[in-house]
Formats: C-alpha cells, sequence, structure tokens
C-alpha cells in the first residue's frame, strides 16, 4: 500500500509549481481575454506553437533566452493575425480557435518530420535548458524556503506577471476599458472605449503568455519537442481561468490546483503500481470538480438575488 | 473556395519541403479515389474511413443543432468501441442479433456521455467545449486502463483486447478493404439525422431551441429538454461510431485507437459540410480520401509526413470560419466593377 507521506513531500510541491507554470501562463492570457469579452480557446494551438518556434529558434541562435524572446514576438504576431481575423473579418472565433489547435497539432509536427526527418520526438545536445536560479545559495532542496528556490527563470516571470496582470487589469485606464468591454460591450463602446484597440492588444498580449507557456514547455522544463507537447494544458489553462474567476491571483491559485493535481498524479506513478491511465485521470477529474464548483457557485449566486429580490417585493408590498 | 485555398497553402508548405505540390496533391487524390482492381481498391478503403468521419460528423451536427458546441465526439466514440468489445467477446448471442445488441449498447452508453456533458451546460453553465474536451480524455484513459489492464487479449508487446465473436462481426463487401455493412449503417444514418433534424416536430424544436432559444421558449418548447434530446442523439450517433470501428475494422479495441483522431475529424467533417447532414454525407468521404492519399501517397509514396493531410483540413476550417473574408474580398470587386460601370 502507498505510503501517505511517501507522495504528499516538498517534491510534489516543487513539481506542482513547474507543471503549473504553463497552465499559469495560458491561464493569465484566457483570464484577460475573457475580461475583455473574448472567450479564446486557441490556448492550446498557441502554446503548441510556441513551443516548437522556441526550441527551433533556440536551436537556430543557439542562445536559450534570445530563442524564447524570439518565440514570444512571433506568439504576439499569432495573437495579431487573430485579432485582424476576429475584428476586421468577423470571423467565428471558436472556429477559428478550433481550425487553429487543429492546425498547430499538425503543422508542428510536419515541420519536425520535414526538418529533423521521421521522428516522434526530437532534442539535440547543442540545445540548452533554462538554467534554475538559485538565490538561497543552498544546495538541497530541505525547509520550506526552498519550495520556491530552483526555479527556472519563466517560473518567476509568471509569478511576476501574476501581479503585474493585477496591477494592469485593476489599477490602470487600460485595465478599466478592458474590465468594461466584458462586462458590457456596447457601454463601453459608447462611453468611448476603442473597444476594437483594446481586444487588440489583449490577444497580442495572450498571444505572447501563451508562447511563453508553450517555450517553458519545450526548452524551459525538458529540451525536447514531441508530437502534442501541450497535452491539453493549454485546456486546462481555460479551465483555469474560469476556476479562478478572471481574477489573476484567483488564477495563481487555480493554477495551483491542477499543477498539484498534475504532480500527485505523475509522483502516483512513479512511487506505487497502480495503473498509470487511472492515476492520470486525476487531473481530468480535478478540472472538472473546479468546473462543477464554479457553476454551483453561479447557481447559488443567482438564487441568492433570486430571494433577495423577492424579500425586497415582499417588503414593499407590506 | 475554401477548399482551393486550403490546397494552396499546403501547397506553400510542400515547397517548403522541396516537394513538387502539384504531384504531391494529384497523388493524393489518385491514392485515395482510384481502384486498380476488385480486391486493392483504394475507393472502398476511403469508404471504410469514410463511415466514422460520417457518424461523428452527424453527431456533431445534431448537437450544433441544439445549440451546443460538443466537441465530445472523441470521447463517446471510445464509450462506443469500449461497450463493443466488452458485449462483442464477453456475451455470446448468435449471429445478427450480436451486432444489433452491441449497436444499441453502444448508442445508449455513448448518448449518456453527450448528455451528461449537455446536463452540465445547461444547469450548471459549464463551457461545453472545455468539459467536452475533459470528457473526451477521460474517456481516452479509460480505455488505455481497460485495455491494459482487464480487458487484456494477452500479453503483447502493445496491449489489445481479444478479438470479438464471428457473430458480431460486420459483412465486409469488398475483400482487401473494411468497406461493408458500417457503411450503410452510416448512409442511413445520414438520411435518419436529415429527417429526424428536418421533417419531424422534435427536430424541429431542437433547432429552434438552438437557434433561436427565446423564440422556442415562448413557443411553448422545452428548450432545455429539446437540446438534452439533442445531445443524447449526439452521443449515441458518436457511440455507434466507436461500436462499427469495432465490429467492422479492427475488431478489437487497442493501444493507438485513439491515435486516428476520427472523433476531433468529425467535427471538421461538420464544420466543413456546413453542419448540415448530406454536407457531412459528401466531406466525410472527400476527409476519408485526404486522410487515405496522405497516408498512401504521401508518406509511402513520396516520403512526405502524413500530418500535412491534417493541415489541408485545418486551413480547409479556417478559410470556412473565414466566409466573411471572402465576401468582403468579393464585395469590393463587385463594388469596384459596379462603379467602372457607372463611369462608362
Amino acid at each position: 500500500m502507498l505510503d501517505v507521506l511517501d507522495v504528499f513531500n516538498i517534491d510534489l510541491i516543487r513539481a506542482g509549481i513547474r507543471l503549473a507554470t504553463p497552465i499559469l501562463l495560458a491561464a493569465l492570457a484566457g483570464a484577460i481575454c475573457n475580461r475583455a469579452g473574448i472567450l479564446n480557446l486557441a490556448l492550446e494551438g498557441k502554446m503548441l506553437m510556441g513551443a516548437f518556434l522556441g526550441i527551433y529558434i533556440t536551436y537556430k541562435v543557439g542562445n536559450t533566452y534570445l530563442g524564447i524572446i524570439l518565440a514570444l514576438i512571433l506568439g504576439g504576431l499569432v495573437g495579431g493575425i487573430f485579432a485582424l481575423f476576429y475584428l476586421k473579418y468577423e470571423v467565428n472565433l471558436i472556429l477559428l480557435a478550433l481550425a487553429f489547435n487543429l492546425l498547430a497539432l499538425e503543422v508542428t509536427v510536419y515541420f519536425m518530420r520535414i526538418l529533423f526527418g521521421n521522428v516522434g520526438s526530437w532534442t539535440d545536445p547543442s540545445i540548452n535548458r533554462l538554467p534554475e536560479i538559485n538565490f538561497l545559495g543552498s544546495e538541497t532542496n530541505e525547509g520550506f524556503l526552498s519550495i520556491f528556490n530552483n526555479h527556472n527563470l519563466i517560473v518567476y516571470i509568471s509569478w511576476a506577471l501574476v501581479v503585474f496582470v493585477y496591477i494592469i487589469l485593476f489599477k490602470t485606464p487600460l485595465g478599466r476599458h478592458v474590465r468594461s468591454i466584458g462586462e458590457n460591450q456596447e457601454a463601453a463602446e459608447t462611453l468611448g472605449v476603442n473597444v476594437a484597440r483594446v481586444q487588440v492588444v489583449v490577444l497580442v498580449v495572450a498571444g505572447m503568455l501563451c508562447a511563453l507557456a508553450g517555450a517553458f514547455l519545450s526548452v524551459g522544463h525538458m529540451t525536447m519537442f514531441t508530437r502534442n507537447i501541450s497535452n491539453g494544458r493549454g485546456w486546462r489553462g481555460v479551465a483555469a481561468a474560469i476556476f479562478g474567476f478572471q481574477h489573476p491571483v484567483g488564477v495563481f491559485f487555480a493554477s495551483l490546483f491542477f499543477g498539484t493535481a498534475d504532480a500527485l498524479s505523475l509522483r502516483i506513478q512513479s512511487v506505487s503500481d497502480y495503473p498509470p491511465s487511472l492515476v492520470k485521470l486525476i487531473p481530468q477529474f480535478s478540472t472538472i470538480f473546479a468546473l462543477t464548483i464554479v457553476g454551483l457557485r453561479a447557481k447559488f449566486l443567482v438564487n441568492l438575488a433570486r430571494i433577495k429580490f423577492r424579500r425586497n417585493l415582499d417588503n414593499k408590498n407590506k | 473556395m475554401a477548399i482551393t485555398c486550403g490546397l494552396i497553402l499546403a501547397s506553400i508548405l510542400l515547397l517548403a519541403a522541396d516537394k513538387s505540390p502539384i504531384e504531391a496533391i494529384s497523388s493524393i487524390f489518385r491514392d485515395a479515389f482510384t481502384c486498380s482492381s476488385f480486391d486493392r481498391c483504394n475507393i472502398f478503403t476511403t469508404f471504410a474511413l469514410a463511415t466514422p468521419l460520417m457518424l461523428t460528423g452527424l453527431s456533431a451536427v445534431v448537437a450544433f443543432r441544439s445549440g451546443i458546441f460538443s466537441i465530445g465526439q472523441e470521447g463517446q466514440m471510445m464509450l462506443g468501441a469500449i461497450v463493443a468489445a466488452y458485449i462483442g467477446h464477453w456475451v455470446p448471442l448468435p449471429d445478427n442479433i450480436h451486432s444489433i445488441v452491441i449497436s444499441i449498447g453502444a448508442i445508449i452508453v455513448g448518448g449518456l456521455y453527450g448528455w451528461f456533458a449537455g446536463w452540465l451546460k445547461i444547469r450548471l453553465g459549464i463551457n461545453e467545449i472545455i468539459s467536452t474536451i475533459i470528457l473526451s480524455e477521460i474517456a481516452i484513459l479509460l480505455l488505455l486502463y481497460l485495455v491494459n489492464f482487464p480487458m487484456r487479449g494477452d500479453r503483447g508487446a502493445t496491449a489489445y483486447s481479444p478479438k470479438i465473436d464471428e457473430t458480431a462481426m460486420l459483412k465486409v463487401f469488398a475483400p482487401g478493404s473494411k468497406f461493408g455493412t458500417g457503411f450503410v449503417i452510416a448512409v442511413f444514418a445520414v438520411i435518419l439525422v436529415y429527417f429526424y433534424l428536418w421533417k419531424s416536430g422534435k427536430g424541429y424544436e431542437q433547432r429552434m431551441s438552438g437557434e433561436a432559444p427565446r423564440f422556442a421558449f415562448f413557443g411553448g418548447i422545452k428548450s432545455e429538454k429539446a437540446a438534452l434530446r439533442g445531445m443524447f442523439i449526439s452521443g449515441g450517433l458518436a457511440g455507434l461510431a466507436g461500436a462499427i470501428e469495432v465490429m467492422g475494422v479492427h475488431y478489437r479495441i487497442n493501444q493507438g485507437f485513439n491515435l486516428m483522431n476520427l472523433g476531433f475529424d468529425g467535427l471538421s467533417v461538420a464544420i466543413l459540410g456546413l453542419v448540415h447532414p448530406l454536407g457531412v454525407f459528401i466531406v466525410g468521404i472527400f476527409l476519408a480520401g485526404i486522410r487515405m492519399g496522405a497516408q498512401l501517397g504521401l508518406q509511402f509514396t513520396l516520403g512526405i509526413p502524413r500530418e500535412l493531410g491534417g493541415t489541408i483540413i485545418g486551413f480547409m476550417i479556417l478559410f470556412v470560419a473565414a466566409e466573411k473574408l471572402f465576401q468582403k474580398i468579393f464585395d469590393i470587386d463587385l463594388r469596384s466593377k459596379f462603379r467602372r460601370k457607372k463611369d462608362a
């Protein structure tokens, strides 16, 4: 039988943080899009694209940071193309996203095969993984603080981005515009908010965030690219955005929850002999569970509002 | 229009790989829609591949027409396949009845799975796209688990369930391919869905609740019930697709069952077929041709990755989605012509 202490230890939390990072970045992208009234379901495809571009450019340029930055720019470009299609040509965004997801899945494998031969996954020894940053100076992973130590740059950037997105969304005029569009697009338009411009900005930023998430997968976490490397993380990002109620801090904890569920499933696979496919169900069920909670909460709030409304009516009638 | 643009963009990708696009694309069609002899007939293989695509495409059509953008065909199909493999091997039944029982079982199980996604959407307001994606993943993992452990046939390198009884197998028309009764069932399903959606009261209710929920509500249609019924039918069709895959093609479920992405292709079929059963029939065969041609013609003969087939499909969906784009371009052309006439 499985020892509980074997599973729940500091390594689990560290792995959880590591696995939560791509979800967190995608979820932040999803959250700002949702705030701006766009349901962005192409996170998965954009992530895959970012993963491929990140590793390919790193391979060509020979510098991991440069590779990631170029992948970021290209990710932003993809976001811009999305914005162009959506705003100028009024393409249905859901169809666009689904087509893009399929396209990203196939095109990345296509290019991998024509560039590097017929292989299922590709890696090259010349590619350097992002180094871990050790600011505590200790070698061992002991103690509470070490949870936060020894991650690579993107992990810390993703945390900084949580704060950054929070400040932008809630403390600046741009954030106010974004939120107003999400609440009521017509009203925002009437008040003189340039809806199109804000949505372009949001889509470009979302594209960059997803590219970063993808680059984290391909050059930050592992140094390889395989077919469908993102493996549903983009979708979990969409779910995390909803579970975190589109709020950066909420999104942070939601992603951490999903990341830990991922880590838990990996951990149980390595220390026990439960069937791997059953253990892999943990993240999936945690997602459904999270979505159900959100649904129930929304329903509860509606009912609460209804009860209050009734009570007010009754009071007036008396 | 969308098809041409898809092919053009694919040609650019081919040029990037230093391959002649014309040769490649003609080889796709040559290898998908021709017949060298009766027992080695590619077009029959294409039809066999089109069978599940048509059924999952129909499944997506029924779901979309009830206003639920369900993309969970993959998962429903997996469950249908599991049911087929289970009843096919462990429940002995006489000829013919066996496959009928399997079909009904698969329809019910797949239907319930679809219904569940619809229920989550309608009762709890969970976005159906996310929930169906995750439900699909759950079903795939369940299949992998069952194939690896409880339902494993024998100790081979890849896990698969034991072969189903011969009484449960569907008849094959053309030797050398898997073209058989399954295709007939799929065509039948196309006709049935057409009549259900456009010629029956229940179908009308469902379409109304999908297209104009308010109108349906004021018209006294129980739109939630109609949508849930739609989701049940949608799931059932996808489940049937899985069952036919097992009964007519593989005769078992194996570890790579989900790798063919038949469920997600069904989604493409529905979108490219303009969410209409007859469109699904045509596009189903067409897409099956591209997939087959990409595999046989490109991968085997020319050494081009078969992912190109999927890429072409992706581009086509992109261009169907970008319908407005064409309209705008076209519109501008018309206007300038009009102006020129005026000037003259």
